[in-house]
């Protein structure tokens, strides 16, 4: 009977097993290899390749937990594996074509492995509803980020990035697993169903589960880098390699956003019973007196605005765009405040409209340091002319991430600002709209140092490989199609609001 | 074709963009032909509009219709009636005359100029013709980039702070907008038994709605509307874009950007909320007349010409605003010819700097005068828009001034007509402001012997002003052509804000 | 008063005194000593609790273990034991304050909340049948992915130290 549930279990599970072969596969076949090899690369998008097909597998799958309720199997899980394989799968052809990668004389080899890792980490937080299991994917997921970070070892860059990082990354799963216990000291579970049921029929001190959920939220935070537990984001991403930085801006994200939903949709709603409005629709009910929508509002409006702000002071393109995606999460968590499946499917709209637009920006902002060897905005002056279609692309990337129709970005943030308004939070809709113009002073300040100013000293044309500019097309197309036809894109996002146990 | 006629308007700019940027670099020749030519062909498809408008129906005509999202029923909606038809026909005519004007000024990057000019176009034709309210929006942000980018590559020296206030100003004005259309939209979600942002429907409920609610969305639409028009006190945007942007740039600005805010108003913040917008007329009067004096009295202490012409189209939108405010037929029908007399003649006194100052490379009053005798033909057209802009009985400024004046004075919307009596004062003053131009610039003696030497206008520029100079003639002496086409939508308008104070404010 | 409590209280005492001189020493092997009677207090309670299998693991791996490759490396680094670890105090006011806040807070939550106490259950004479069996069953993905964990960890440290 145990061995036939946990056959099924893995059954459903090969994703995540041919993953964790894949980390293996790449650490033997590098024992063979003295000199820098892609081979392993290749391996990695093979791995990630089956994990996408035995993915898509699963997308008739009814909803359920496996493994005696550690991971659930649910169409929003399936969405964020898809997204997390895209990233982990771009990010691989980012590394290849990042001669900072290249130039380093350190060989490949755990390289590919932690971003493996990472991606399998990723996985299993957007499946888990296990507090044990959520915090050891999170450990997975943030031990190989760290190492990523600090990829580059004589760069002192690279390795105080990577420090910060694992120092911040302590002491915010410290929180969580601090959080955690409280809540099994209430609850008696870890389980986040029996927590659920445990907490609709027991009255409990609301106090404690607050500082719980706060607690909780800093394991969250650090993820997702919202305010206040954004402080490493800026030196961890100016830092690290730009392949690393992509990946933690937005597979790390990602995955972060899709543990906190699931967590907080799950833990502390009635689970059992959704009720349906008057719209048909399904609403998620808030424990009375428990506000957390408000406190993540709270931190929502914080951590928009400060990332907004404090980008406009920004020269180093890779800072700015660590504050910028600190803005781009506070604009996500925003919509989390509607608690509602408009606003999550809004959310995960978002999230793969980000995916595109925020991977593209540090494309373009890898070629522009692989062919220009700078980072600072103030020397990319003119260089619009020299390479157009790079610059083209990045100025769709700037113009979506800034919200302007036509773009993908406009559709993730009409989204948002639907949900938020459609359920009377119209203020918090008009902050987040104020953020936007913020936002775009300085995605323009980018657009007017390609642009508008012309090129000084040498103005030669400076063009890419064939395999360059199909890749940035590959990102650049998606943010503006995304712009125009997301029809099945929203539908897959509202499938996939389905998760387990909440219709 | 006819039946698709406001596709093709929208799009065949926008598509016949494209190859421009196929062409060599450096046969700017054949770019500009080309350009020259798909914008005439635009022109000739809005002339054909023009004349397949049926005038005697206030409906919208030409409708397009296709679901564009479907779970939020947005819609790829086009139509056309009185009011857009009028905007949409100076929009299509100023984009040849300038492209023929400018023909020589613009030196570097050529190709991405012409290319910007017709996306340009294009948007600037979907917003006048866009019934859906996202799409509305879509085309009114998009029309933000083309501007950003002429203004900020081929502007003046401080085209770098003109374009971020613009972009800024604008961007944050639209945002609020937004926020309107999906509350609005959300609102009226109950009361059509679906989301959707289809103009038409919503025109019919919002009416309905709780009057605080109405005002906030009101303010929320209107001060965009109010930002790109500019209204007093959101214009400042204005002076720093008109100057910094190239010739053809701050004609397009003047001509056709800032009815889009005027479009606005009348088209949305009248139409979804006739009854806010009648609670609101006073103030917003004051606030025209404020940017009447205000900009008038500016104008008169400007030293640069291209300033001063800018700060001209602060004082005469005010009076646009002021005859939407006074909401009667005479003065909204004034309103609108006054929309497309500024575009003409305000247009072509930027043509006209641009000519002068591409033959002496300054704006600086004080380094011409007497140059009626170096340049006569330029001297003597030039007065012909002054006189235009300033409302010389016979030309079209009148027609429009007369009968905002006159449909204000006695609107019952206004309850008072010192703000109609106020507004004339501007009037007197751009006389002043622009003769007084005039004189410094063209009479006296020739002190500067720089100028001894500019030639004068040349075949392409005189024929290029030919076609706006034809119309503020023809404005001035028979506006009924253009007039009796809009009469029976603005009529509709008027008809509804009346019915909307007669039924709601029996409910209330 | 009971036995029992006595020897809760004299383990508790032992932990959080040991931890406290982790935290203040400025002496980095006097922490380090000191951490190691942190874990045995945290066996010891272990132990207290029936939980004899993990008790023992503690005892194995923390003190035995971990501590003395603790050790070994700050007394083969030596160049940090002549470093004088400046700890200097920055606003302590302001530390004191936060520090006191959120002390007062979690002594009154614990105080105040209705922890949800398991009723004693009778144990067998040893708990490592059922930690085995459990492993194997409903804890079999967590014990797989720890395992992954400490392999990624393991690559990762190896990495960051090797000399290229």
């Amino acid at each position: 009977m145990l061995t036939q549930q946990i056959l099924d279990g893995l059954s459903k599970f090969y994703p995540e097993t041919i993953l964790s072969v894949t980390i293996l596969v790449i650490v033997f076949v590098e024992l063979f290899f003295k000199k820098k090899t892609r081979v392993s690369g290749w391996i990695a998008m093979a791995g990630l390749a089956a994990a996408m097909l035995f993915t898509f597998l699963q997308v008739n799958i009814p909803a359920q937990t496996i493994f005696f309720q550690m991971v659930a199997v649910d169409p929003f899980s399936y969405f964020f594996k898809v997204l997390l394989i895209l990233s982990g799968f771009l990010i691989v052809l980012f590394t290849f074509l990042s001669d900072e990668i290249r130039s380093s004389e350190f060989k490949t080899q755990e390289y590919y492995a932690l971003l493996i890792a990472l991606t399998l980490g990723g996985f299993l937080m957007a499946s888990s509803v296990n507090l044990l299991m959520m915090y050891l994917a999170l450990e997975l997921s943030s031990l190989s980020s760290y190492v990523l970070a600090g990829y580059f070892k004589k760069s002192n860059r690279s390795s105080e990035a990577a420090l910060k990082y694992v120092i911040y990354g302590g002491v915010s799963s410290g929180l969580m697993l601090f959080g955690i216990s409280l809540i099994y000291g209430i609850c008696g579970s870890l389980d986040m169903f029996a927590i659920s049921a445990y907490l609709s029929a027991n009255p409990v001190n609301l106090i404690t589960l607050l500082i719980a959920i706060f607690l909780m939220l800093a394991g969250f935070g650090y993820k997702i880098s919202a305010v206040p537990f954004h402080f490493w984001t800026p030196d961890v991403y100016e830092g690290s390699p730009m392949p690393v930085t992509a990946l933690l801006s937005v597979s790390s994200k990602a995955a972060g956003f899709a543990m906190l939903i699931r967590f907080f949709l799950v833990a502390f709603q009635n689970a059992g019973h959704p009720t349906i409005t008057t719209e048909g629709l399904h609403q998620y009910i808030t424990l009375p007196g428990l506000h957390w929508p408000e406190v993540i509002a709270v931190i929502a409006v914080a951590t928009m605005t400060l990332g907004n702000v404090v980008a406009i002071w920004q020269d180093n393109l890779k800072r700015l765009l660590a504050y910028s995606s600190i803005a781009q999460a506070g604009y996500m968590l925003l919509a989390f405040v509607v608690v509602s499946p408009q606003g999550i499917s809004a959310m995960l709209t978002y999230l793969a409209v980000y995916l595109f637009m925020n991977l593209g920006a540090f494309f373009a902002a890898i070629l522009i340091s692989n062919k220009y060897k700078t980072e600072n905005i103030e020397e990319m002056k003119g260089i619009g002319y020299r390479s157009p279609l790079l610059c083209v692309s990045m100025a769709v990337f700037m113009l979506s991430l800034s919200g302007i129709p036509m773009t993908a970005g406009f559709i993730g943030k009409f989204y948002i600002f639907s949900a938020l308004i459609n359920n009377g939070y119209i203020w918090l809709a008009i902050i987040g709209l104020m953020n936007s113009v913020v936002s775009l002073y300085y995605y323009i300040k980018i657009l007017k140092n390609m642009f508008l100013i012309r090129p000084q000293g040498d103005t030669g044309a400076v063009s890419f490989g064939a395999g360059y500019s199909v890749l940035l097309l590959a990102l650049a197309i998606p943010t503006i199609v995304l712009g125009i036809f997301f029809g099945p894109l929203t539908k897959f996002a509202e499938y996939s609001v389905q998760i387990f146990g909440l219709k | 074709m006819i039946n698709n006629i406001l596709s093709f308007l929208i799009f065949l700019p926008i598509i016949l963009s494209i190859p421009i940027l196929f062409f060599k670099a450096g046969k700017d020749k054949l770019i500009k032909t080309y350009t020259i030519a798909v914008t005439i062909v635009v022109f000739i498809l809005s002339i054909i509009l023009y004349f397949g408008f049926d005038a005697s129906k206030s409906d919208f005509q030409f409708v397009e219709k296709v679901q564009w999202v479907t779970d939020f029923n947005i819609f790829y909606f086009l139509g056309v009636d009185g009011i857009s038809l009028l905007l949409i026909l100076l929009t299509t005519l100023i984009f040849p005359v300038t492209i023929l004007a400018v023909w020589n000024s613009i030196t570097t990057r050529t190709k991405e100029f012409y290319f910007l000019l017709l996306i340009l176009e294009g948007s600037l034709i979907g917003v006048f013709l866009s019934l859906d309210l996202i799409l509305f929006y879509v085309f009114w942000e998009l029309i933000l980039i083309p501007m950003y980018f002429i203004i900020g590559i081929w502007g003046g020296k401080n085209k770098y702070y003109a374009t971020v206030k613009f972009f800024l100003y604008t961007m944050f004005g639209s945002l609020l907008m937004l926020v309107a259309i999906i509350w609005l939209a959300n609102y009226a979600t109950p009361m059509i038994g679906k989301f959707t942002t289809d103009y038409t429907e919503l025109r019919k409920v919002s009416i309905f709605m709780p009057l605080n609610i109405q005002m906030w969305m009101f303010i929320f639409f209107g001060l965009s509307f109010a930002i790109k028009v500019p209204m007093f006190p959101f214009h400042t945007w204005l002076p720093d874009a008109h100057t910094e942007a190239p010739t053809a740039g701050s004609v397009i600005l003047a001509a056709v950007l800032l009815k889009m805010g005027t479009y606005g108003l009348l088209r949305f913040s009248i139409g979804l909320f006739p009854l806010t917008f009648v609670r609101f007329a006073v103030p917003i009067a004051i606030l025209g007349v404020i940017g009447i004096i205000y900009g008038a009295l500016l104008c008169i202490a400007q030293k640069d010409m291209k300033k001063l012409v800018a700060y001209s189209s602060v004082s005469h939108m005010g009076f646009i605003v002021l005859a939407l405010a006074g909401m009667t037929v005479e003065s909204v029908q004034g309103g609108l010819i006054q929309m497309v007399n500024h575009g003409l003649s305000t247009g072509a006194l930027f043509l006209f700097v641009g000519f002068i100052y591409d033959r002496r490379h300054t704006r600086e009053i004080a380094d011409y005068g007497g140059l009626t005798k170096i340049i006569p033909i330029f001297a003597s057209l030039f007065l012909v828009v002054c006189l235009s802009s300033i409302g010389l009985p016979g030309l079209n400024g009148f027609v429009g001034e007369f009968m905002i004046l006159a449909g204000s004075f006695a609107s019952p919307n206004l309850h008072n007509n010192i703000y109609t009596i106020l507004g004339t004062i501007g009037i007197v003053l751009s006389a002043v402001y622009l003769l007084w131009m005039y004189q410094r610039v063209m009479l006296g003696p020739v002190e500067n012997e720089a100028n001894r030497n500019v030639p004068d206008l040349n075949k392409r520029e005189i024929i290029s002003i030919i076609p706006i100079l034809l119309f503020i003639v023809w404005i001035g002496v028979y506006p009924n052509t253009f007039l009796s086409k809009s009469e029976a939508s603005v009529k509709r308008v008027i008809e509804n804000v009346e019915a909307a104070k007669k039924n709601i404010l029996n409910i209330y | 008063m009971n036995y029992y409590e006595i020897i809760f209280y004299v383990f508790a005492v032992l932990t959080v005194v040991s931890a406290g001189v982790v935290v203040f020493s400025r002496n980095i092997i006097y922490s380090a000593f000191a951490l190691l009677f942190t874990f045995t207090g945290v066996a010891g309670i272990y132990v207290l609790l029936n939980a004899d299998f993990i008790a023992i693991t503690q005892l194995l791996i923390y003190v035995g273990g971990i501590m003395i490759l603790l050790i070994f490396g700050v007394m083969l680094t030596t160049n940090v034991t002549n470093v004088e670890i400046t700890t200097q105090t920055l606003k302590a006011l302001p530390a004191t304050i936060v520090v006191a806040i959120v002390s007062a807070l979690l002594v009154s939550t614990m105080v105040s909340t209705k922890w949800a106490v398991k009723d004693p259950i009778s144990v067998e004479s040893t708990t490592i049948n059922q930690i085995g069996e459990l492993l194997l069953t409903k804890y079999l993905l967590p014990f797989e992915i720890a395992s992954i964990v400490l392999l990624i960890a393991m690559m990762g440290a190896a990495f960051l130290a090797r000399k290229n």
